[in-house]
């Protein structure tokens, strides 16, 4: 079936099977392999992705299910020159990538989180990140960073209008 | 942490991992995400059954299926594909039997994932069930069904078919003095199959060139050892087969043995088809077919003076290898030499067997056998710091290593030891002494389903010592090199790789450090056989000290000849040479830029490329005296867990951990402080929730549905601490942590559990119903589990 929607911004029309995940259209269909499989059953959040703003796990969203939205991607969140973003800036500053499977997943579930709240307590870090695995760093470094982040963009919040928001939407 | 040292400008201060930023932003390429033209894909079969004789297979039916290019079996392979190390027990696809349930039978390539997977279910295979053996203490009595195709050499020293490795420490002798002791603790702890559970399952994909050489992206630790094994199974030479190592989703000891038979089983197709072949698998597929932690059980006999002073150990161990010994052996080794713990003692006896059941099979894991010994010892530790009515910490203080003291095997430990530093720092961050005192006494909370118990805390502590890098196992070196480019960057290669612990920015910070140059003027090169240095393994968490010293040499090297070409600029002696930032300054206070020494270094005619291999200092230990040196050096360290008990449901909270581990100098802090909480996270997950059962041979859990392991709201802030001892043999002192700091954990928590229940539990993982229950729930693994996880389902 054609699915149409708007990827990181642009809109896209593919032709794919309608019990295709959406994880898979991502991957095979249109080759943005940011979003990784990591169990498959919706599990580990390494395949996070945003749908109409909520944050998802693309393995168990059929396809068809993103017809008409908006997907945004792991490929769609940078700083408006294309470069890292403040988060993905601060993620590697504290240390917190280490072997980086669970790392595009654990950035879409924190720009989910800041989205709603820009000023969460360690705790409400620690229950956004509850579906996003990561079996190297033990998270401390992760919430490290969100909370630095959300403290920045706090600060700058009206300054910089979008700021930290998904760069090239 | 500790505070940097002024002297070095890049070592030891914050830095950014050097694949941070592209895998942050999704750029990093896994071998899931490569596509390469007319690439195929594969999925193998997978046994069923946990022993069985292969009566017929048929890859016919699946050729016929559509997309299918080609099918492989074990006779596609030289000597029907028969690999292994450090015993050749295993194939690349199972020949004439399979011996435990996710055995690879068959392989298949097709135009998609999918028809791959749709022709593995129509190939004919009939098993014939053979009995399996699951308790490792059957598989040694008479009459077990036998396991491997022949008895190893123990085994069959032995007279025990199944009996995979024999490992022995004889350090004086305990019997005598155990006699005289006033008391004498005999207790046995057992543990659970623990899965690695990276977040990235196996993959390999392989490229056949048109000469009949072959390329092999994977995600593997040990890109040399795959380059073997491929040798081994496909008789092509070393100069036909590439190995390159792709970015890797986690290894901890994981991803050195299971890919290689994925590897393996591409390149077989990749050869047949002529076209690329890349095989991945899924989650369930993943945890049925890779090894474990052993399953291990271990039998303590120690004995102390009344006023608490230990004397003699006496330590059995039974480790359970399951269908394979993969490196089981060594990991039973290195078991023995830590199982009577970091203390002195005046004699110490180890017996260890290392043997094979029908349980999967286990291999390497972070710790690699010293996180059951740590854990069996330190349970013990705390009863006998108990018996003899003395505080925990000041127990363990009482009788911990010093420098000059014999260790449990009998070698002197000549160096700094700062495993008292350790835990006096976690005693005093921890608040130790007046939690210890404030949760007092808990009498056994009741264990029956009316049972009303509350909420009770406990704290716990455990400390441990870690033999750094292989010692005996093997061969202990490393090779890198450093080259300066036409733009003037500075590429690296090492032969020791990074899985995501950090190695790669391990080496850019010592490289710089030793050609006074910025990190990002570094890049570090894939790991290529074809390119770098063989170096062995990556294991044993010596990707610092062995392949950081020699990248530090490649790097020195370098530095001496710019130094000689800056001199030469300069009209001066080399030792007259300053330099000021990037910049050679001579004696006359001209400054000249990194760009034009290098410039004036090739005009010189110079080769601005540099290798050196590093190799650990010679020691000795003899395996069949059980007597030596099993390592060059050791690290050290202390854990204190915290933990919050709901009587009533059995749910431990774990509150903080505090950690403290002398691991010498800290090349790369952040990197360090994640390997301290990755691995405090992994110990979290093994003392309470993680548990791979083997149910006669059939697994339970197979997905992360049912496996679980800790998430972020699971987890407490860790509190971590380096205790920087001087080691002169390391890259600027440092000697290594990656695995050993997983080790505190799981005794820390056993140990604070104890507090806050009244019970020792002596086996993990503590699970809920066995704090609530005192014994853990049937979970039984089935076939049906095991064949829906292997695309078998209804």
């Amino acid at each position: 079936m054609k699915i149409e929607f708007t990827l990181n911004g642009a809109p896209v029309t593919v032709e794919a099977p309608a019990r295709t995940t959406l994880l898979a259209l991502l991957r095979d269909y249109l080759n943005l392999t940011g979003a990784k499989e990591g169990c498959g059953v919706g599990e580990c959040g390494a395949c996070s992705v945003l749908l109409d703003g909520q944050l998802v796990n693309s393995c168990l969203a059929l396809a068809p299910e993103a017809h008409g939205g908006e997907v945004i991607t792991i490929e769609g969140i940078h700083a408006p020159d294309g470069g890292p973003n403040d988060l993905q800036i601060a993620l590697v500053d504290y240390g917190a990538v280490q072997c980086g499977y669970c790392t595009p997943g654990m950035v879409m579930a924190a720009e989910a989180l800041l989205m709603r709240n820009l000023n969460p307590t360690r705790a409400e870090i620690r229950a956004a990140l509850a579906g996003n695995l990561c079996r190297c760093t033990g998270y401390v470094q992760i919430i490290d960073a969100i909370e630095a982040v959300a403290r920045e963009r706090r600060t700058h919040h009206g300054e910089h209008g979008e700021h930290g928001e998904h760069g090239e939407r | 942490m500790s505070e940097p040292n002024p002297n070095l400008t890049y070592v030891g201060k914050p830095a950014r991992n050097v694949d941070g930023i592209d895998k942050a932003m999704g750029r990093a390429r896994y071998v899931a995400d490569m596509r390469v033209p007319g690439m195929l894909h594969a999925a193998a079969l997978y046994s069923t059954q946990p022993h069985a004789r292969i009566v017929a297979l048929d890859v016919g039916p699946a050729l016929a299926m559509p997309g299918v290019a080609a099918a492989v079996t074990a006779g596609d392979f030289v000597d029907q594909g028969r690999w292994g190390w450090p015993i050749k027990d295993t194939h690349m696809l199972a020949f004439e039997r399979v011996r435990c349930v996710g055995d690879a039978i068959a392989a298949v390539a097709a135009e998609t994932r999918e028809q791959a997977r749709q022709a593995v279910r129509a190939i004919k295979l009939e098993l014939e069930a053979l009995p399996g053996v699951f308790d490792p203490a059957e598989a040694l009595e008479p009459g077990a069904p036998p396991i491997p195709e022949k008895p190893s050499e123990h085994g069959a020293h032995a007279g025990k078919w199944n009996l995979a490795e024999t490992l022995i420490v004889r350090n004086g002798d305990p019997d005598l003095i155990l006699d005289e002791c006033d008391i004498v603790l005999d207790e046995t702890y057992t543990f659970g199959h623990q899965e690695h559970a990276y977040l990235e399952t196996e993959a390999a994909l392989a490229i056949p060139h048109a000469d009949g050489s072959l390329t092999v992206y994977n995600n593997c630790q040990s890109p040399f050892i795959a380059r073997g094994h491929l040798v081994t199974v496909l008789g092509l030479p070393e100069d036909k087969i590439q190995v390159i190592q792709a970015a890797v989703g986690g290894g901890f000891g994981g991803k050195d043995d299971a890919v290689y038979k994925i590897s393996g089983q591409a390149a077989a197709l990749a050869l047949k088809t002529g076209r690329p072949v890349l095989l991945t698998l899924t989650r369930e597929e993943s945890i049925v077919t890779s090894y474990k932690r052993q399953a291990s059980a271990i039998r303590l006999r120690i004995g102390m003076d009344a006023d608490g002073r230990l004397r003699a150990a006496r330590a059995n161990l039974l480790v359970d290898s399951g269908a394979y010994a993969s490196v089981t052996p060594l990991v039973g080794w290195r078991a023995s030499m830590h199982a009577a713990g970091a203390y002195r003692y005046e004699a110490v006896h180890v017996d260890t067997d290392v043997v094979y059941t029908n349980n999967g099979y286990s291999g390497a894991f972070r710790g690699f056998g010293n996180i059951q010994a740590g854990a069996a010892i330190e349970q013990a530790i705390d009863e006998l710091a108990e018996r003899a009515g003395i505080d925990p910490i000041d127990f363990r203080l009482k009788n911990a290593l010093r420098p000059g003291d014999r260790a449990m095997t009998g070698n002197v430990i000549a160096h700094e030891i700062g495993l008292s530093a350790c835990l006096e720092w976690v005693r005093a961050a921890s608040d130790w002494d007046r939690k210890r005192a404030e949760y007092l006494p808990s009498p056994p909370s009741p264990l029956s389903h009316k049972g009303r118990g509350g909420i009770r805390r406990g704290i716990g502590a455990a400390c441990y010592f870690h033999g750094s890098s292989l010692g005996a196992e093997g061969a202990d070196y490393a090779g890198c090199t450093v080259t300066i480019e036409n733009d003037y960057g500075v590429t690296l290669t090492a032969g020791l790789t990074d899985i995501g612990q950090g190695s790669r920015t391990v080496y850019t910070l010592i490289a710089a450090e030793a050609l006074g140059v910025r990190p990002a003027r570094i890049k570090v090169l894939r790991p290529d056989t074809e390119t770098m240095i063989e170096s062995g393994p990556t294991s044993a968490s010596r990707a610092t000290l062995v392949g950081g010293n020699a990248m530090r040499a490649a790097g020195l090297k370098l530095d001496r000849l710019l130094r000689w070409a800056a001199a030469d600029l300069f009209h001066c002696a080399p030792a007259q040479v300053i330099r000021d930032g990037e910049h050679y300054v001579g004696p006359a206070e001209e400054p000249a830029r990194f760009e034009a020494v290098v410039d004036h270094a090739r005009a010189l005619g110079l080769t601005l490329s540099a290798s050196a291999k590093w190799g650990v200092p010679g020691f000795k230990w003899d395996f069949e005296t059980g007597a030596g040196q099993p390592y060059f050096c050791y690290v050290f360290g202390a854990q204190v867990a915290e933990v919050e008990v709901n009587i009533d449901t059995g749910e431990t909270r774990v509150l903080g951990v505090w950690a403290a581990h002398d691991g010498g100098t800290i090349i790369f802090p952040q990197g360090a402080a994640g390997q301290m909480f990755g691995g405090i996270a992994q110990g979290i997950g093994y003392a309470l929730m993680e548990d791979i059962r083997f149910d006669r041979g059939y697994l339970h859990d197979v997905n992360f549905d049912n496996y679980l392991i800790p998430t972020a709201a699971d987890l407490p802030d860790i509190q971590g601490h380096y205790v920087e001892t001087n080691f002169p043999h390391g890259p600027h002192g440092a000697k290594n942590l990656a695995e050993p700091v997983m080790i505190g954990a799981a005794p820390a928590i056993a140990n604070a559990l104890y507090q806050a229940t009244g019970r020792r539990y002596r086996h993990i993982p503590v699970t809920l119903e066995r704090v609530r229950l005192g014994y853990d729930l049937t979970r039984p693994g089935s076939e049906r589990t095991c064949r829906a996880a292997l695309g078998f389902g209804e």
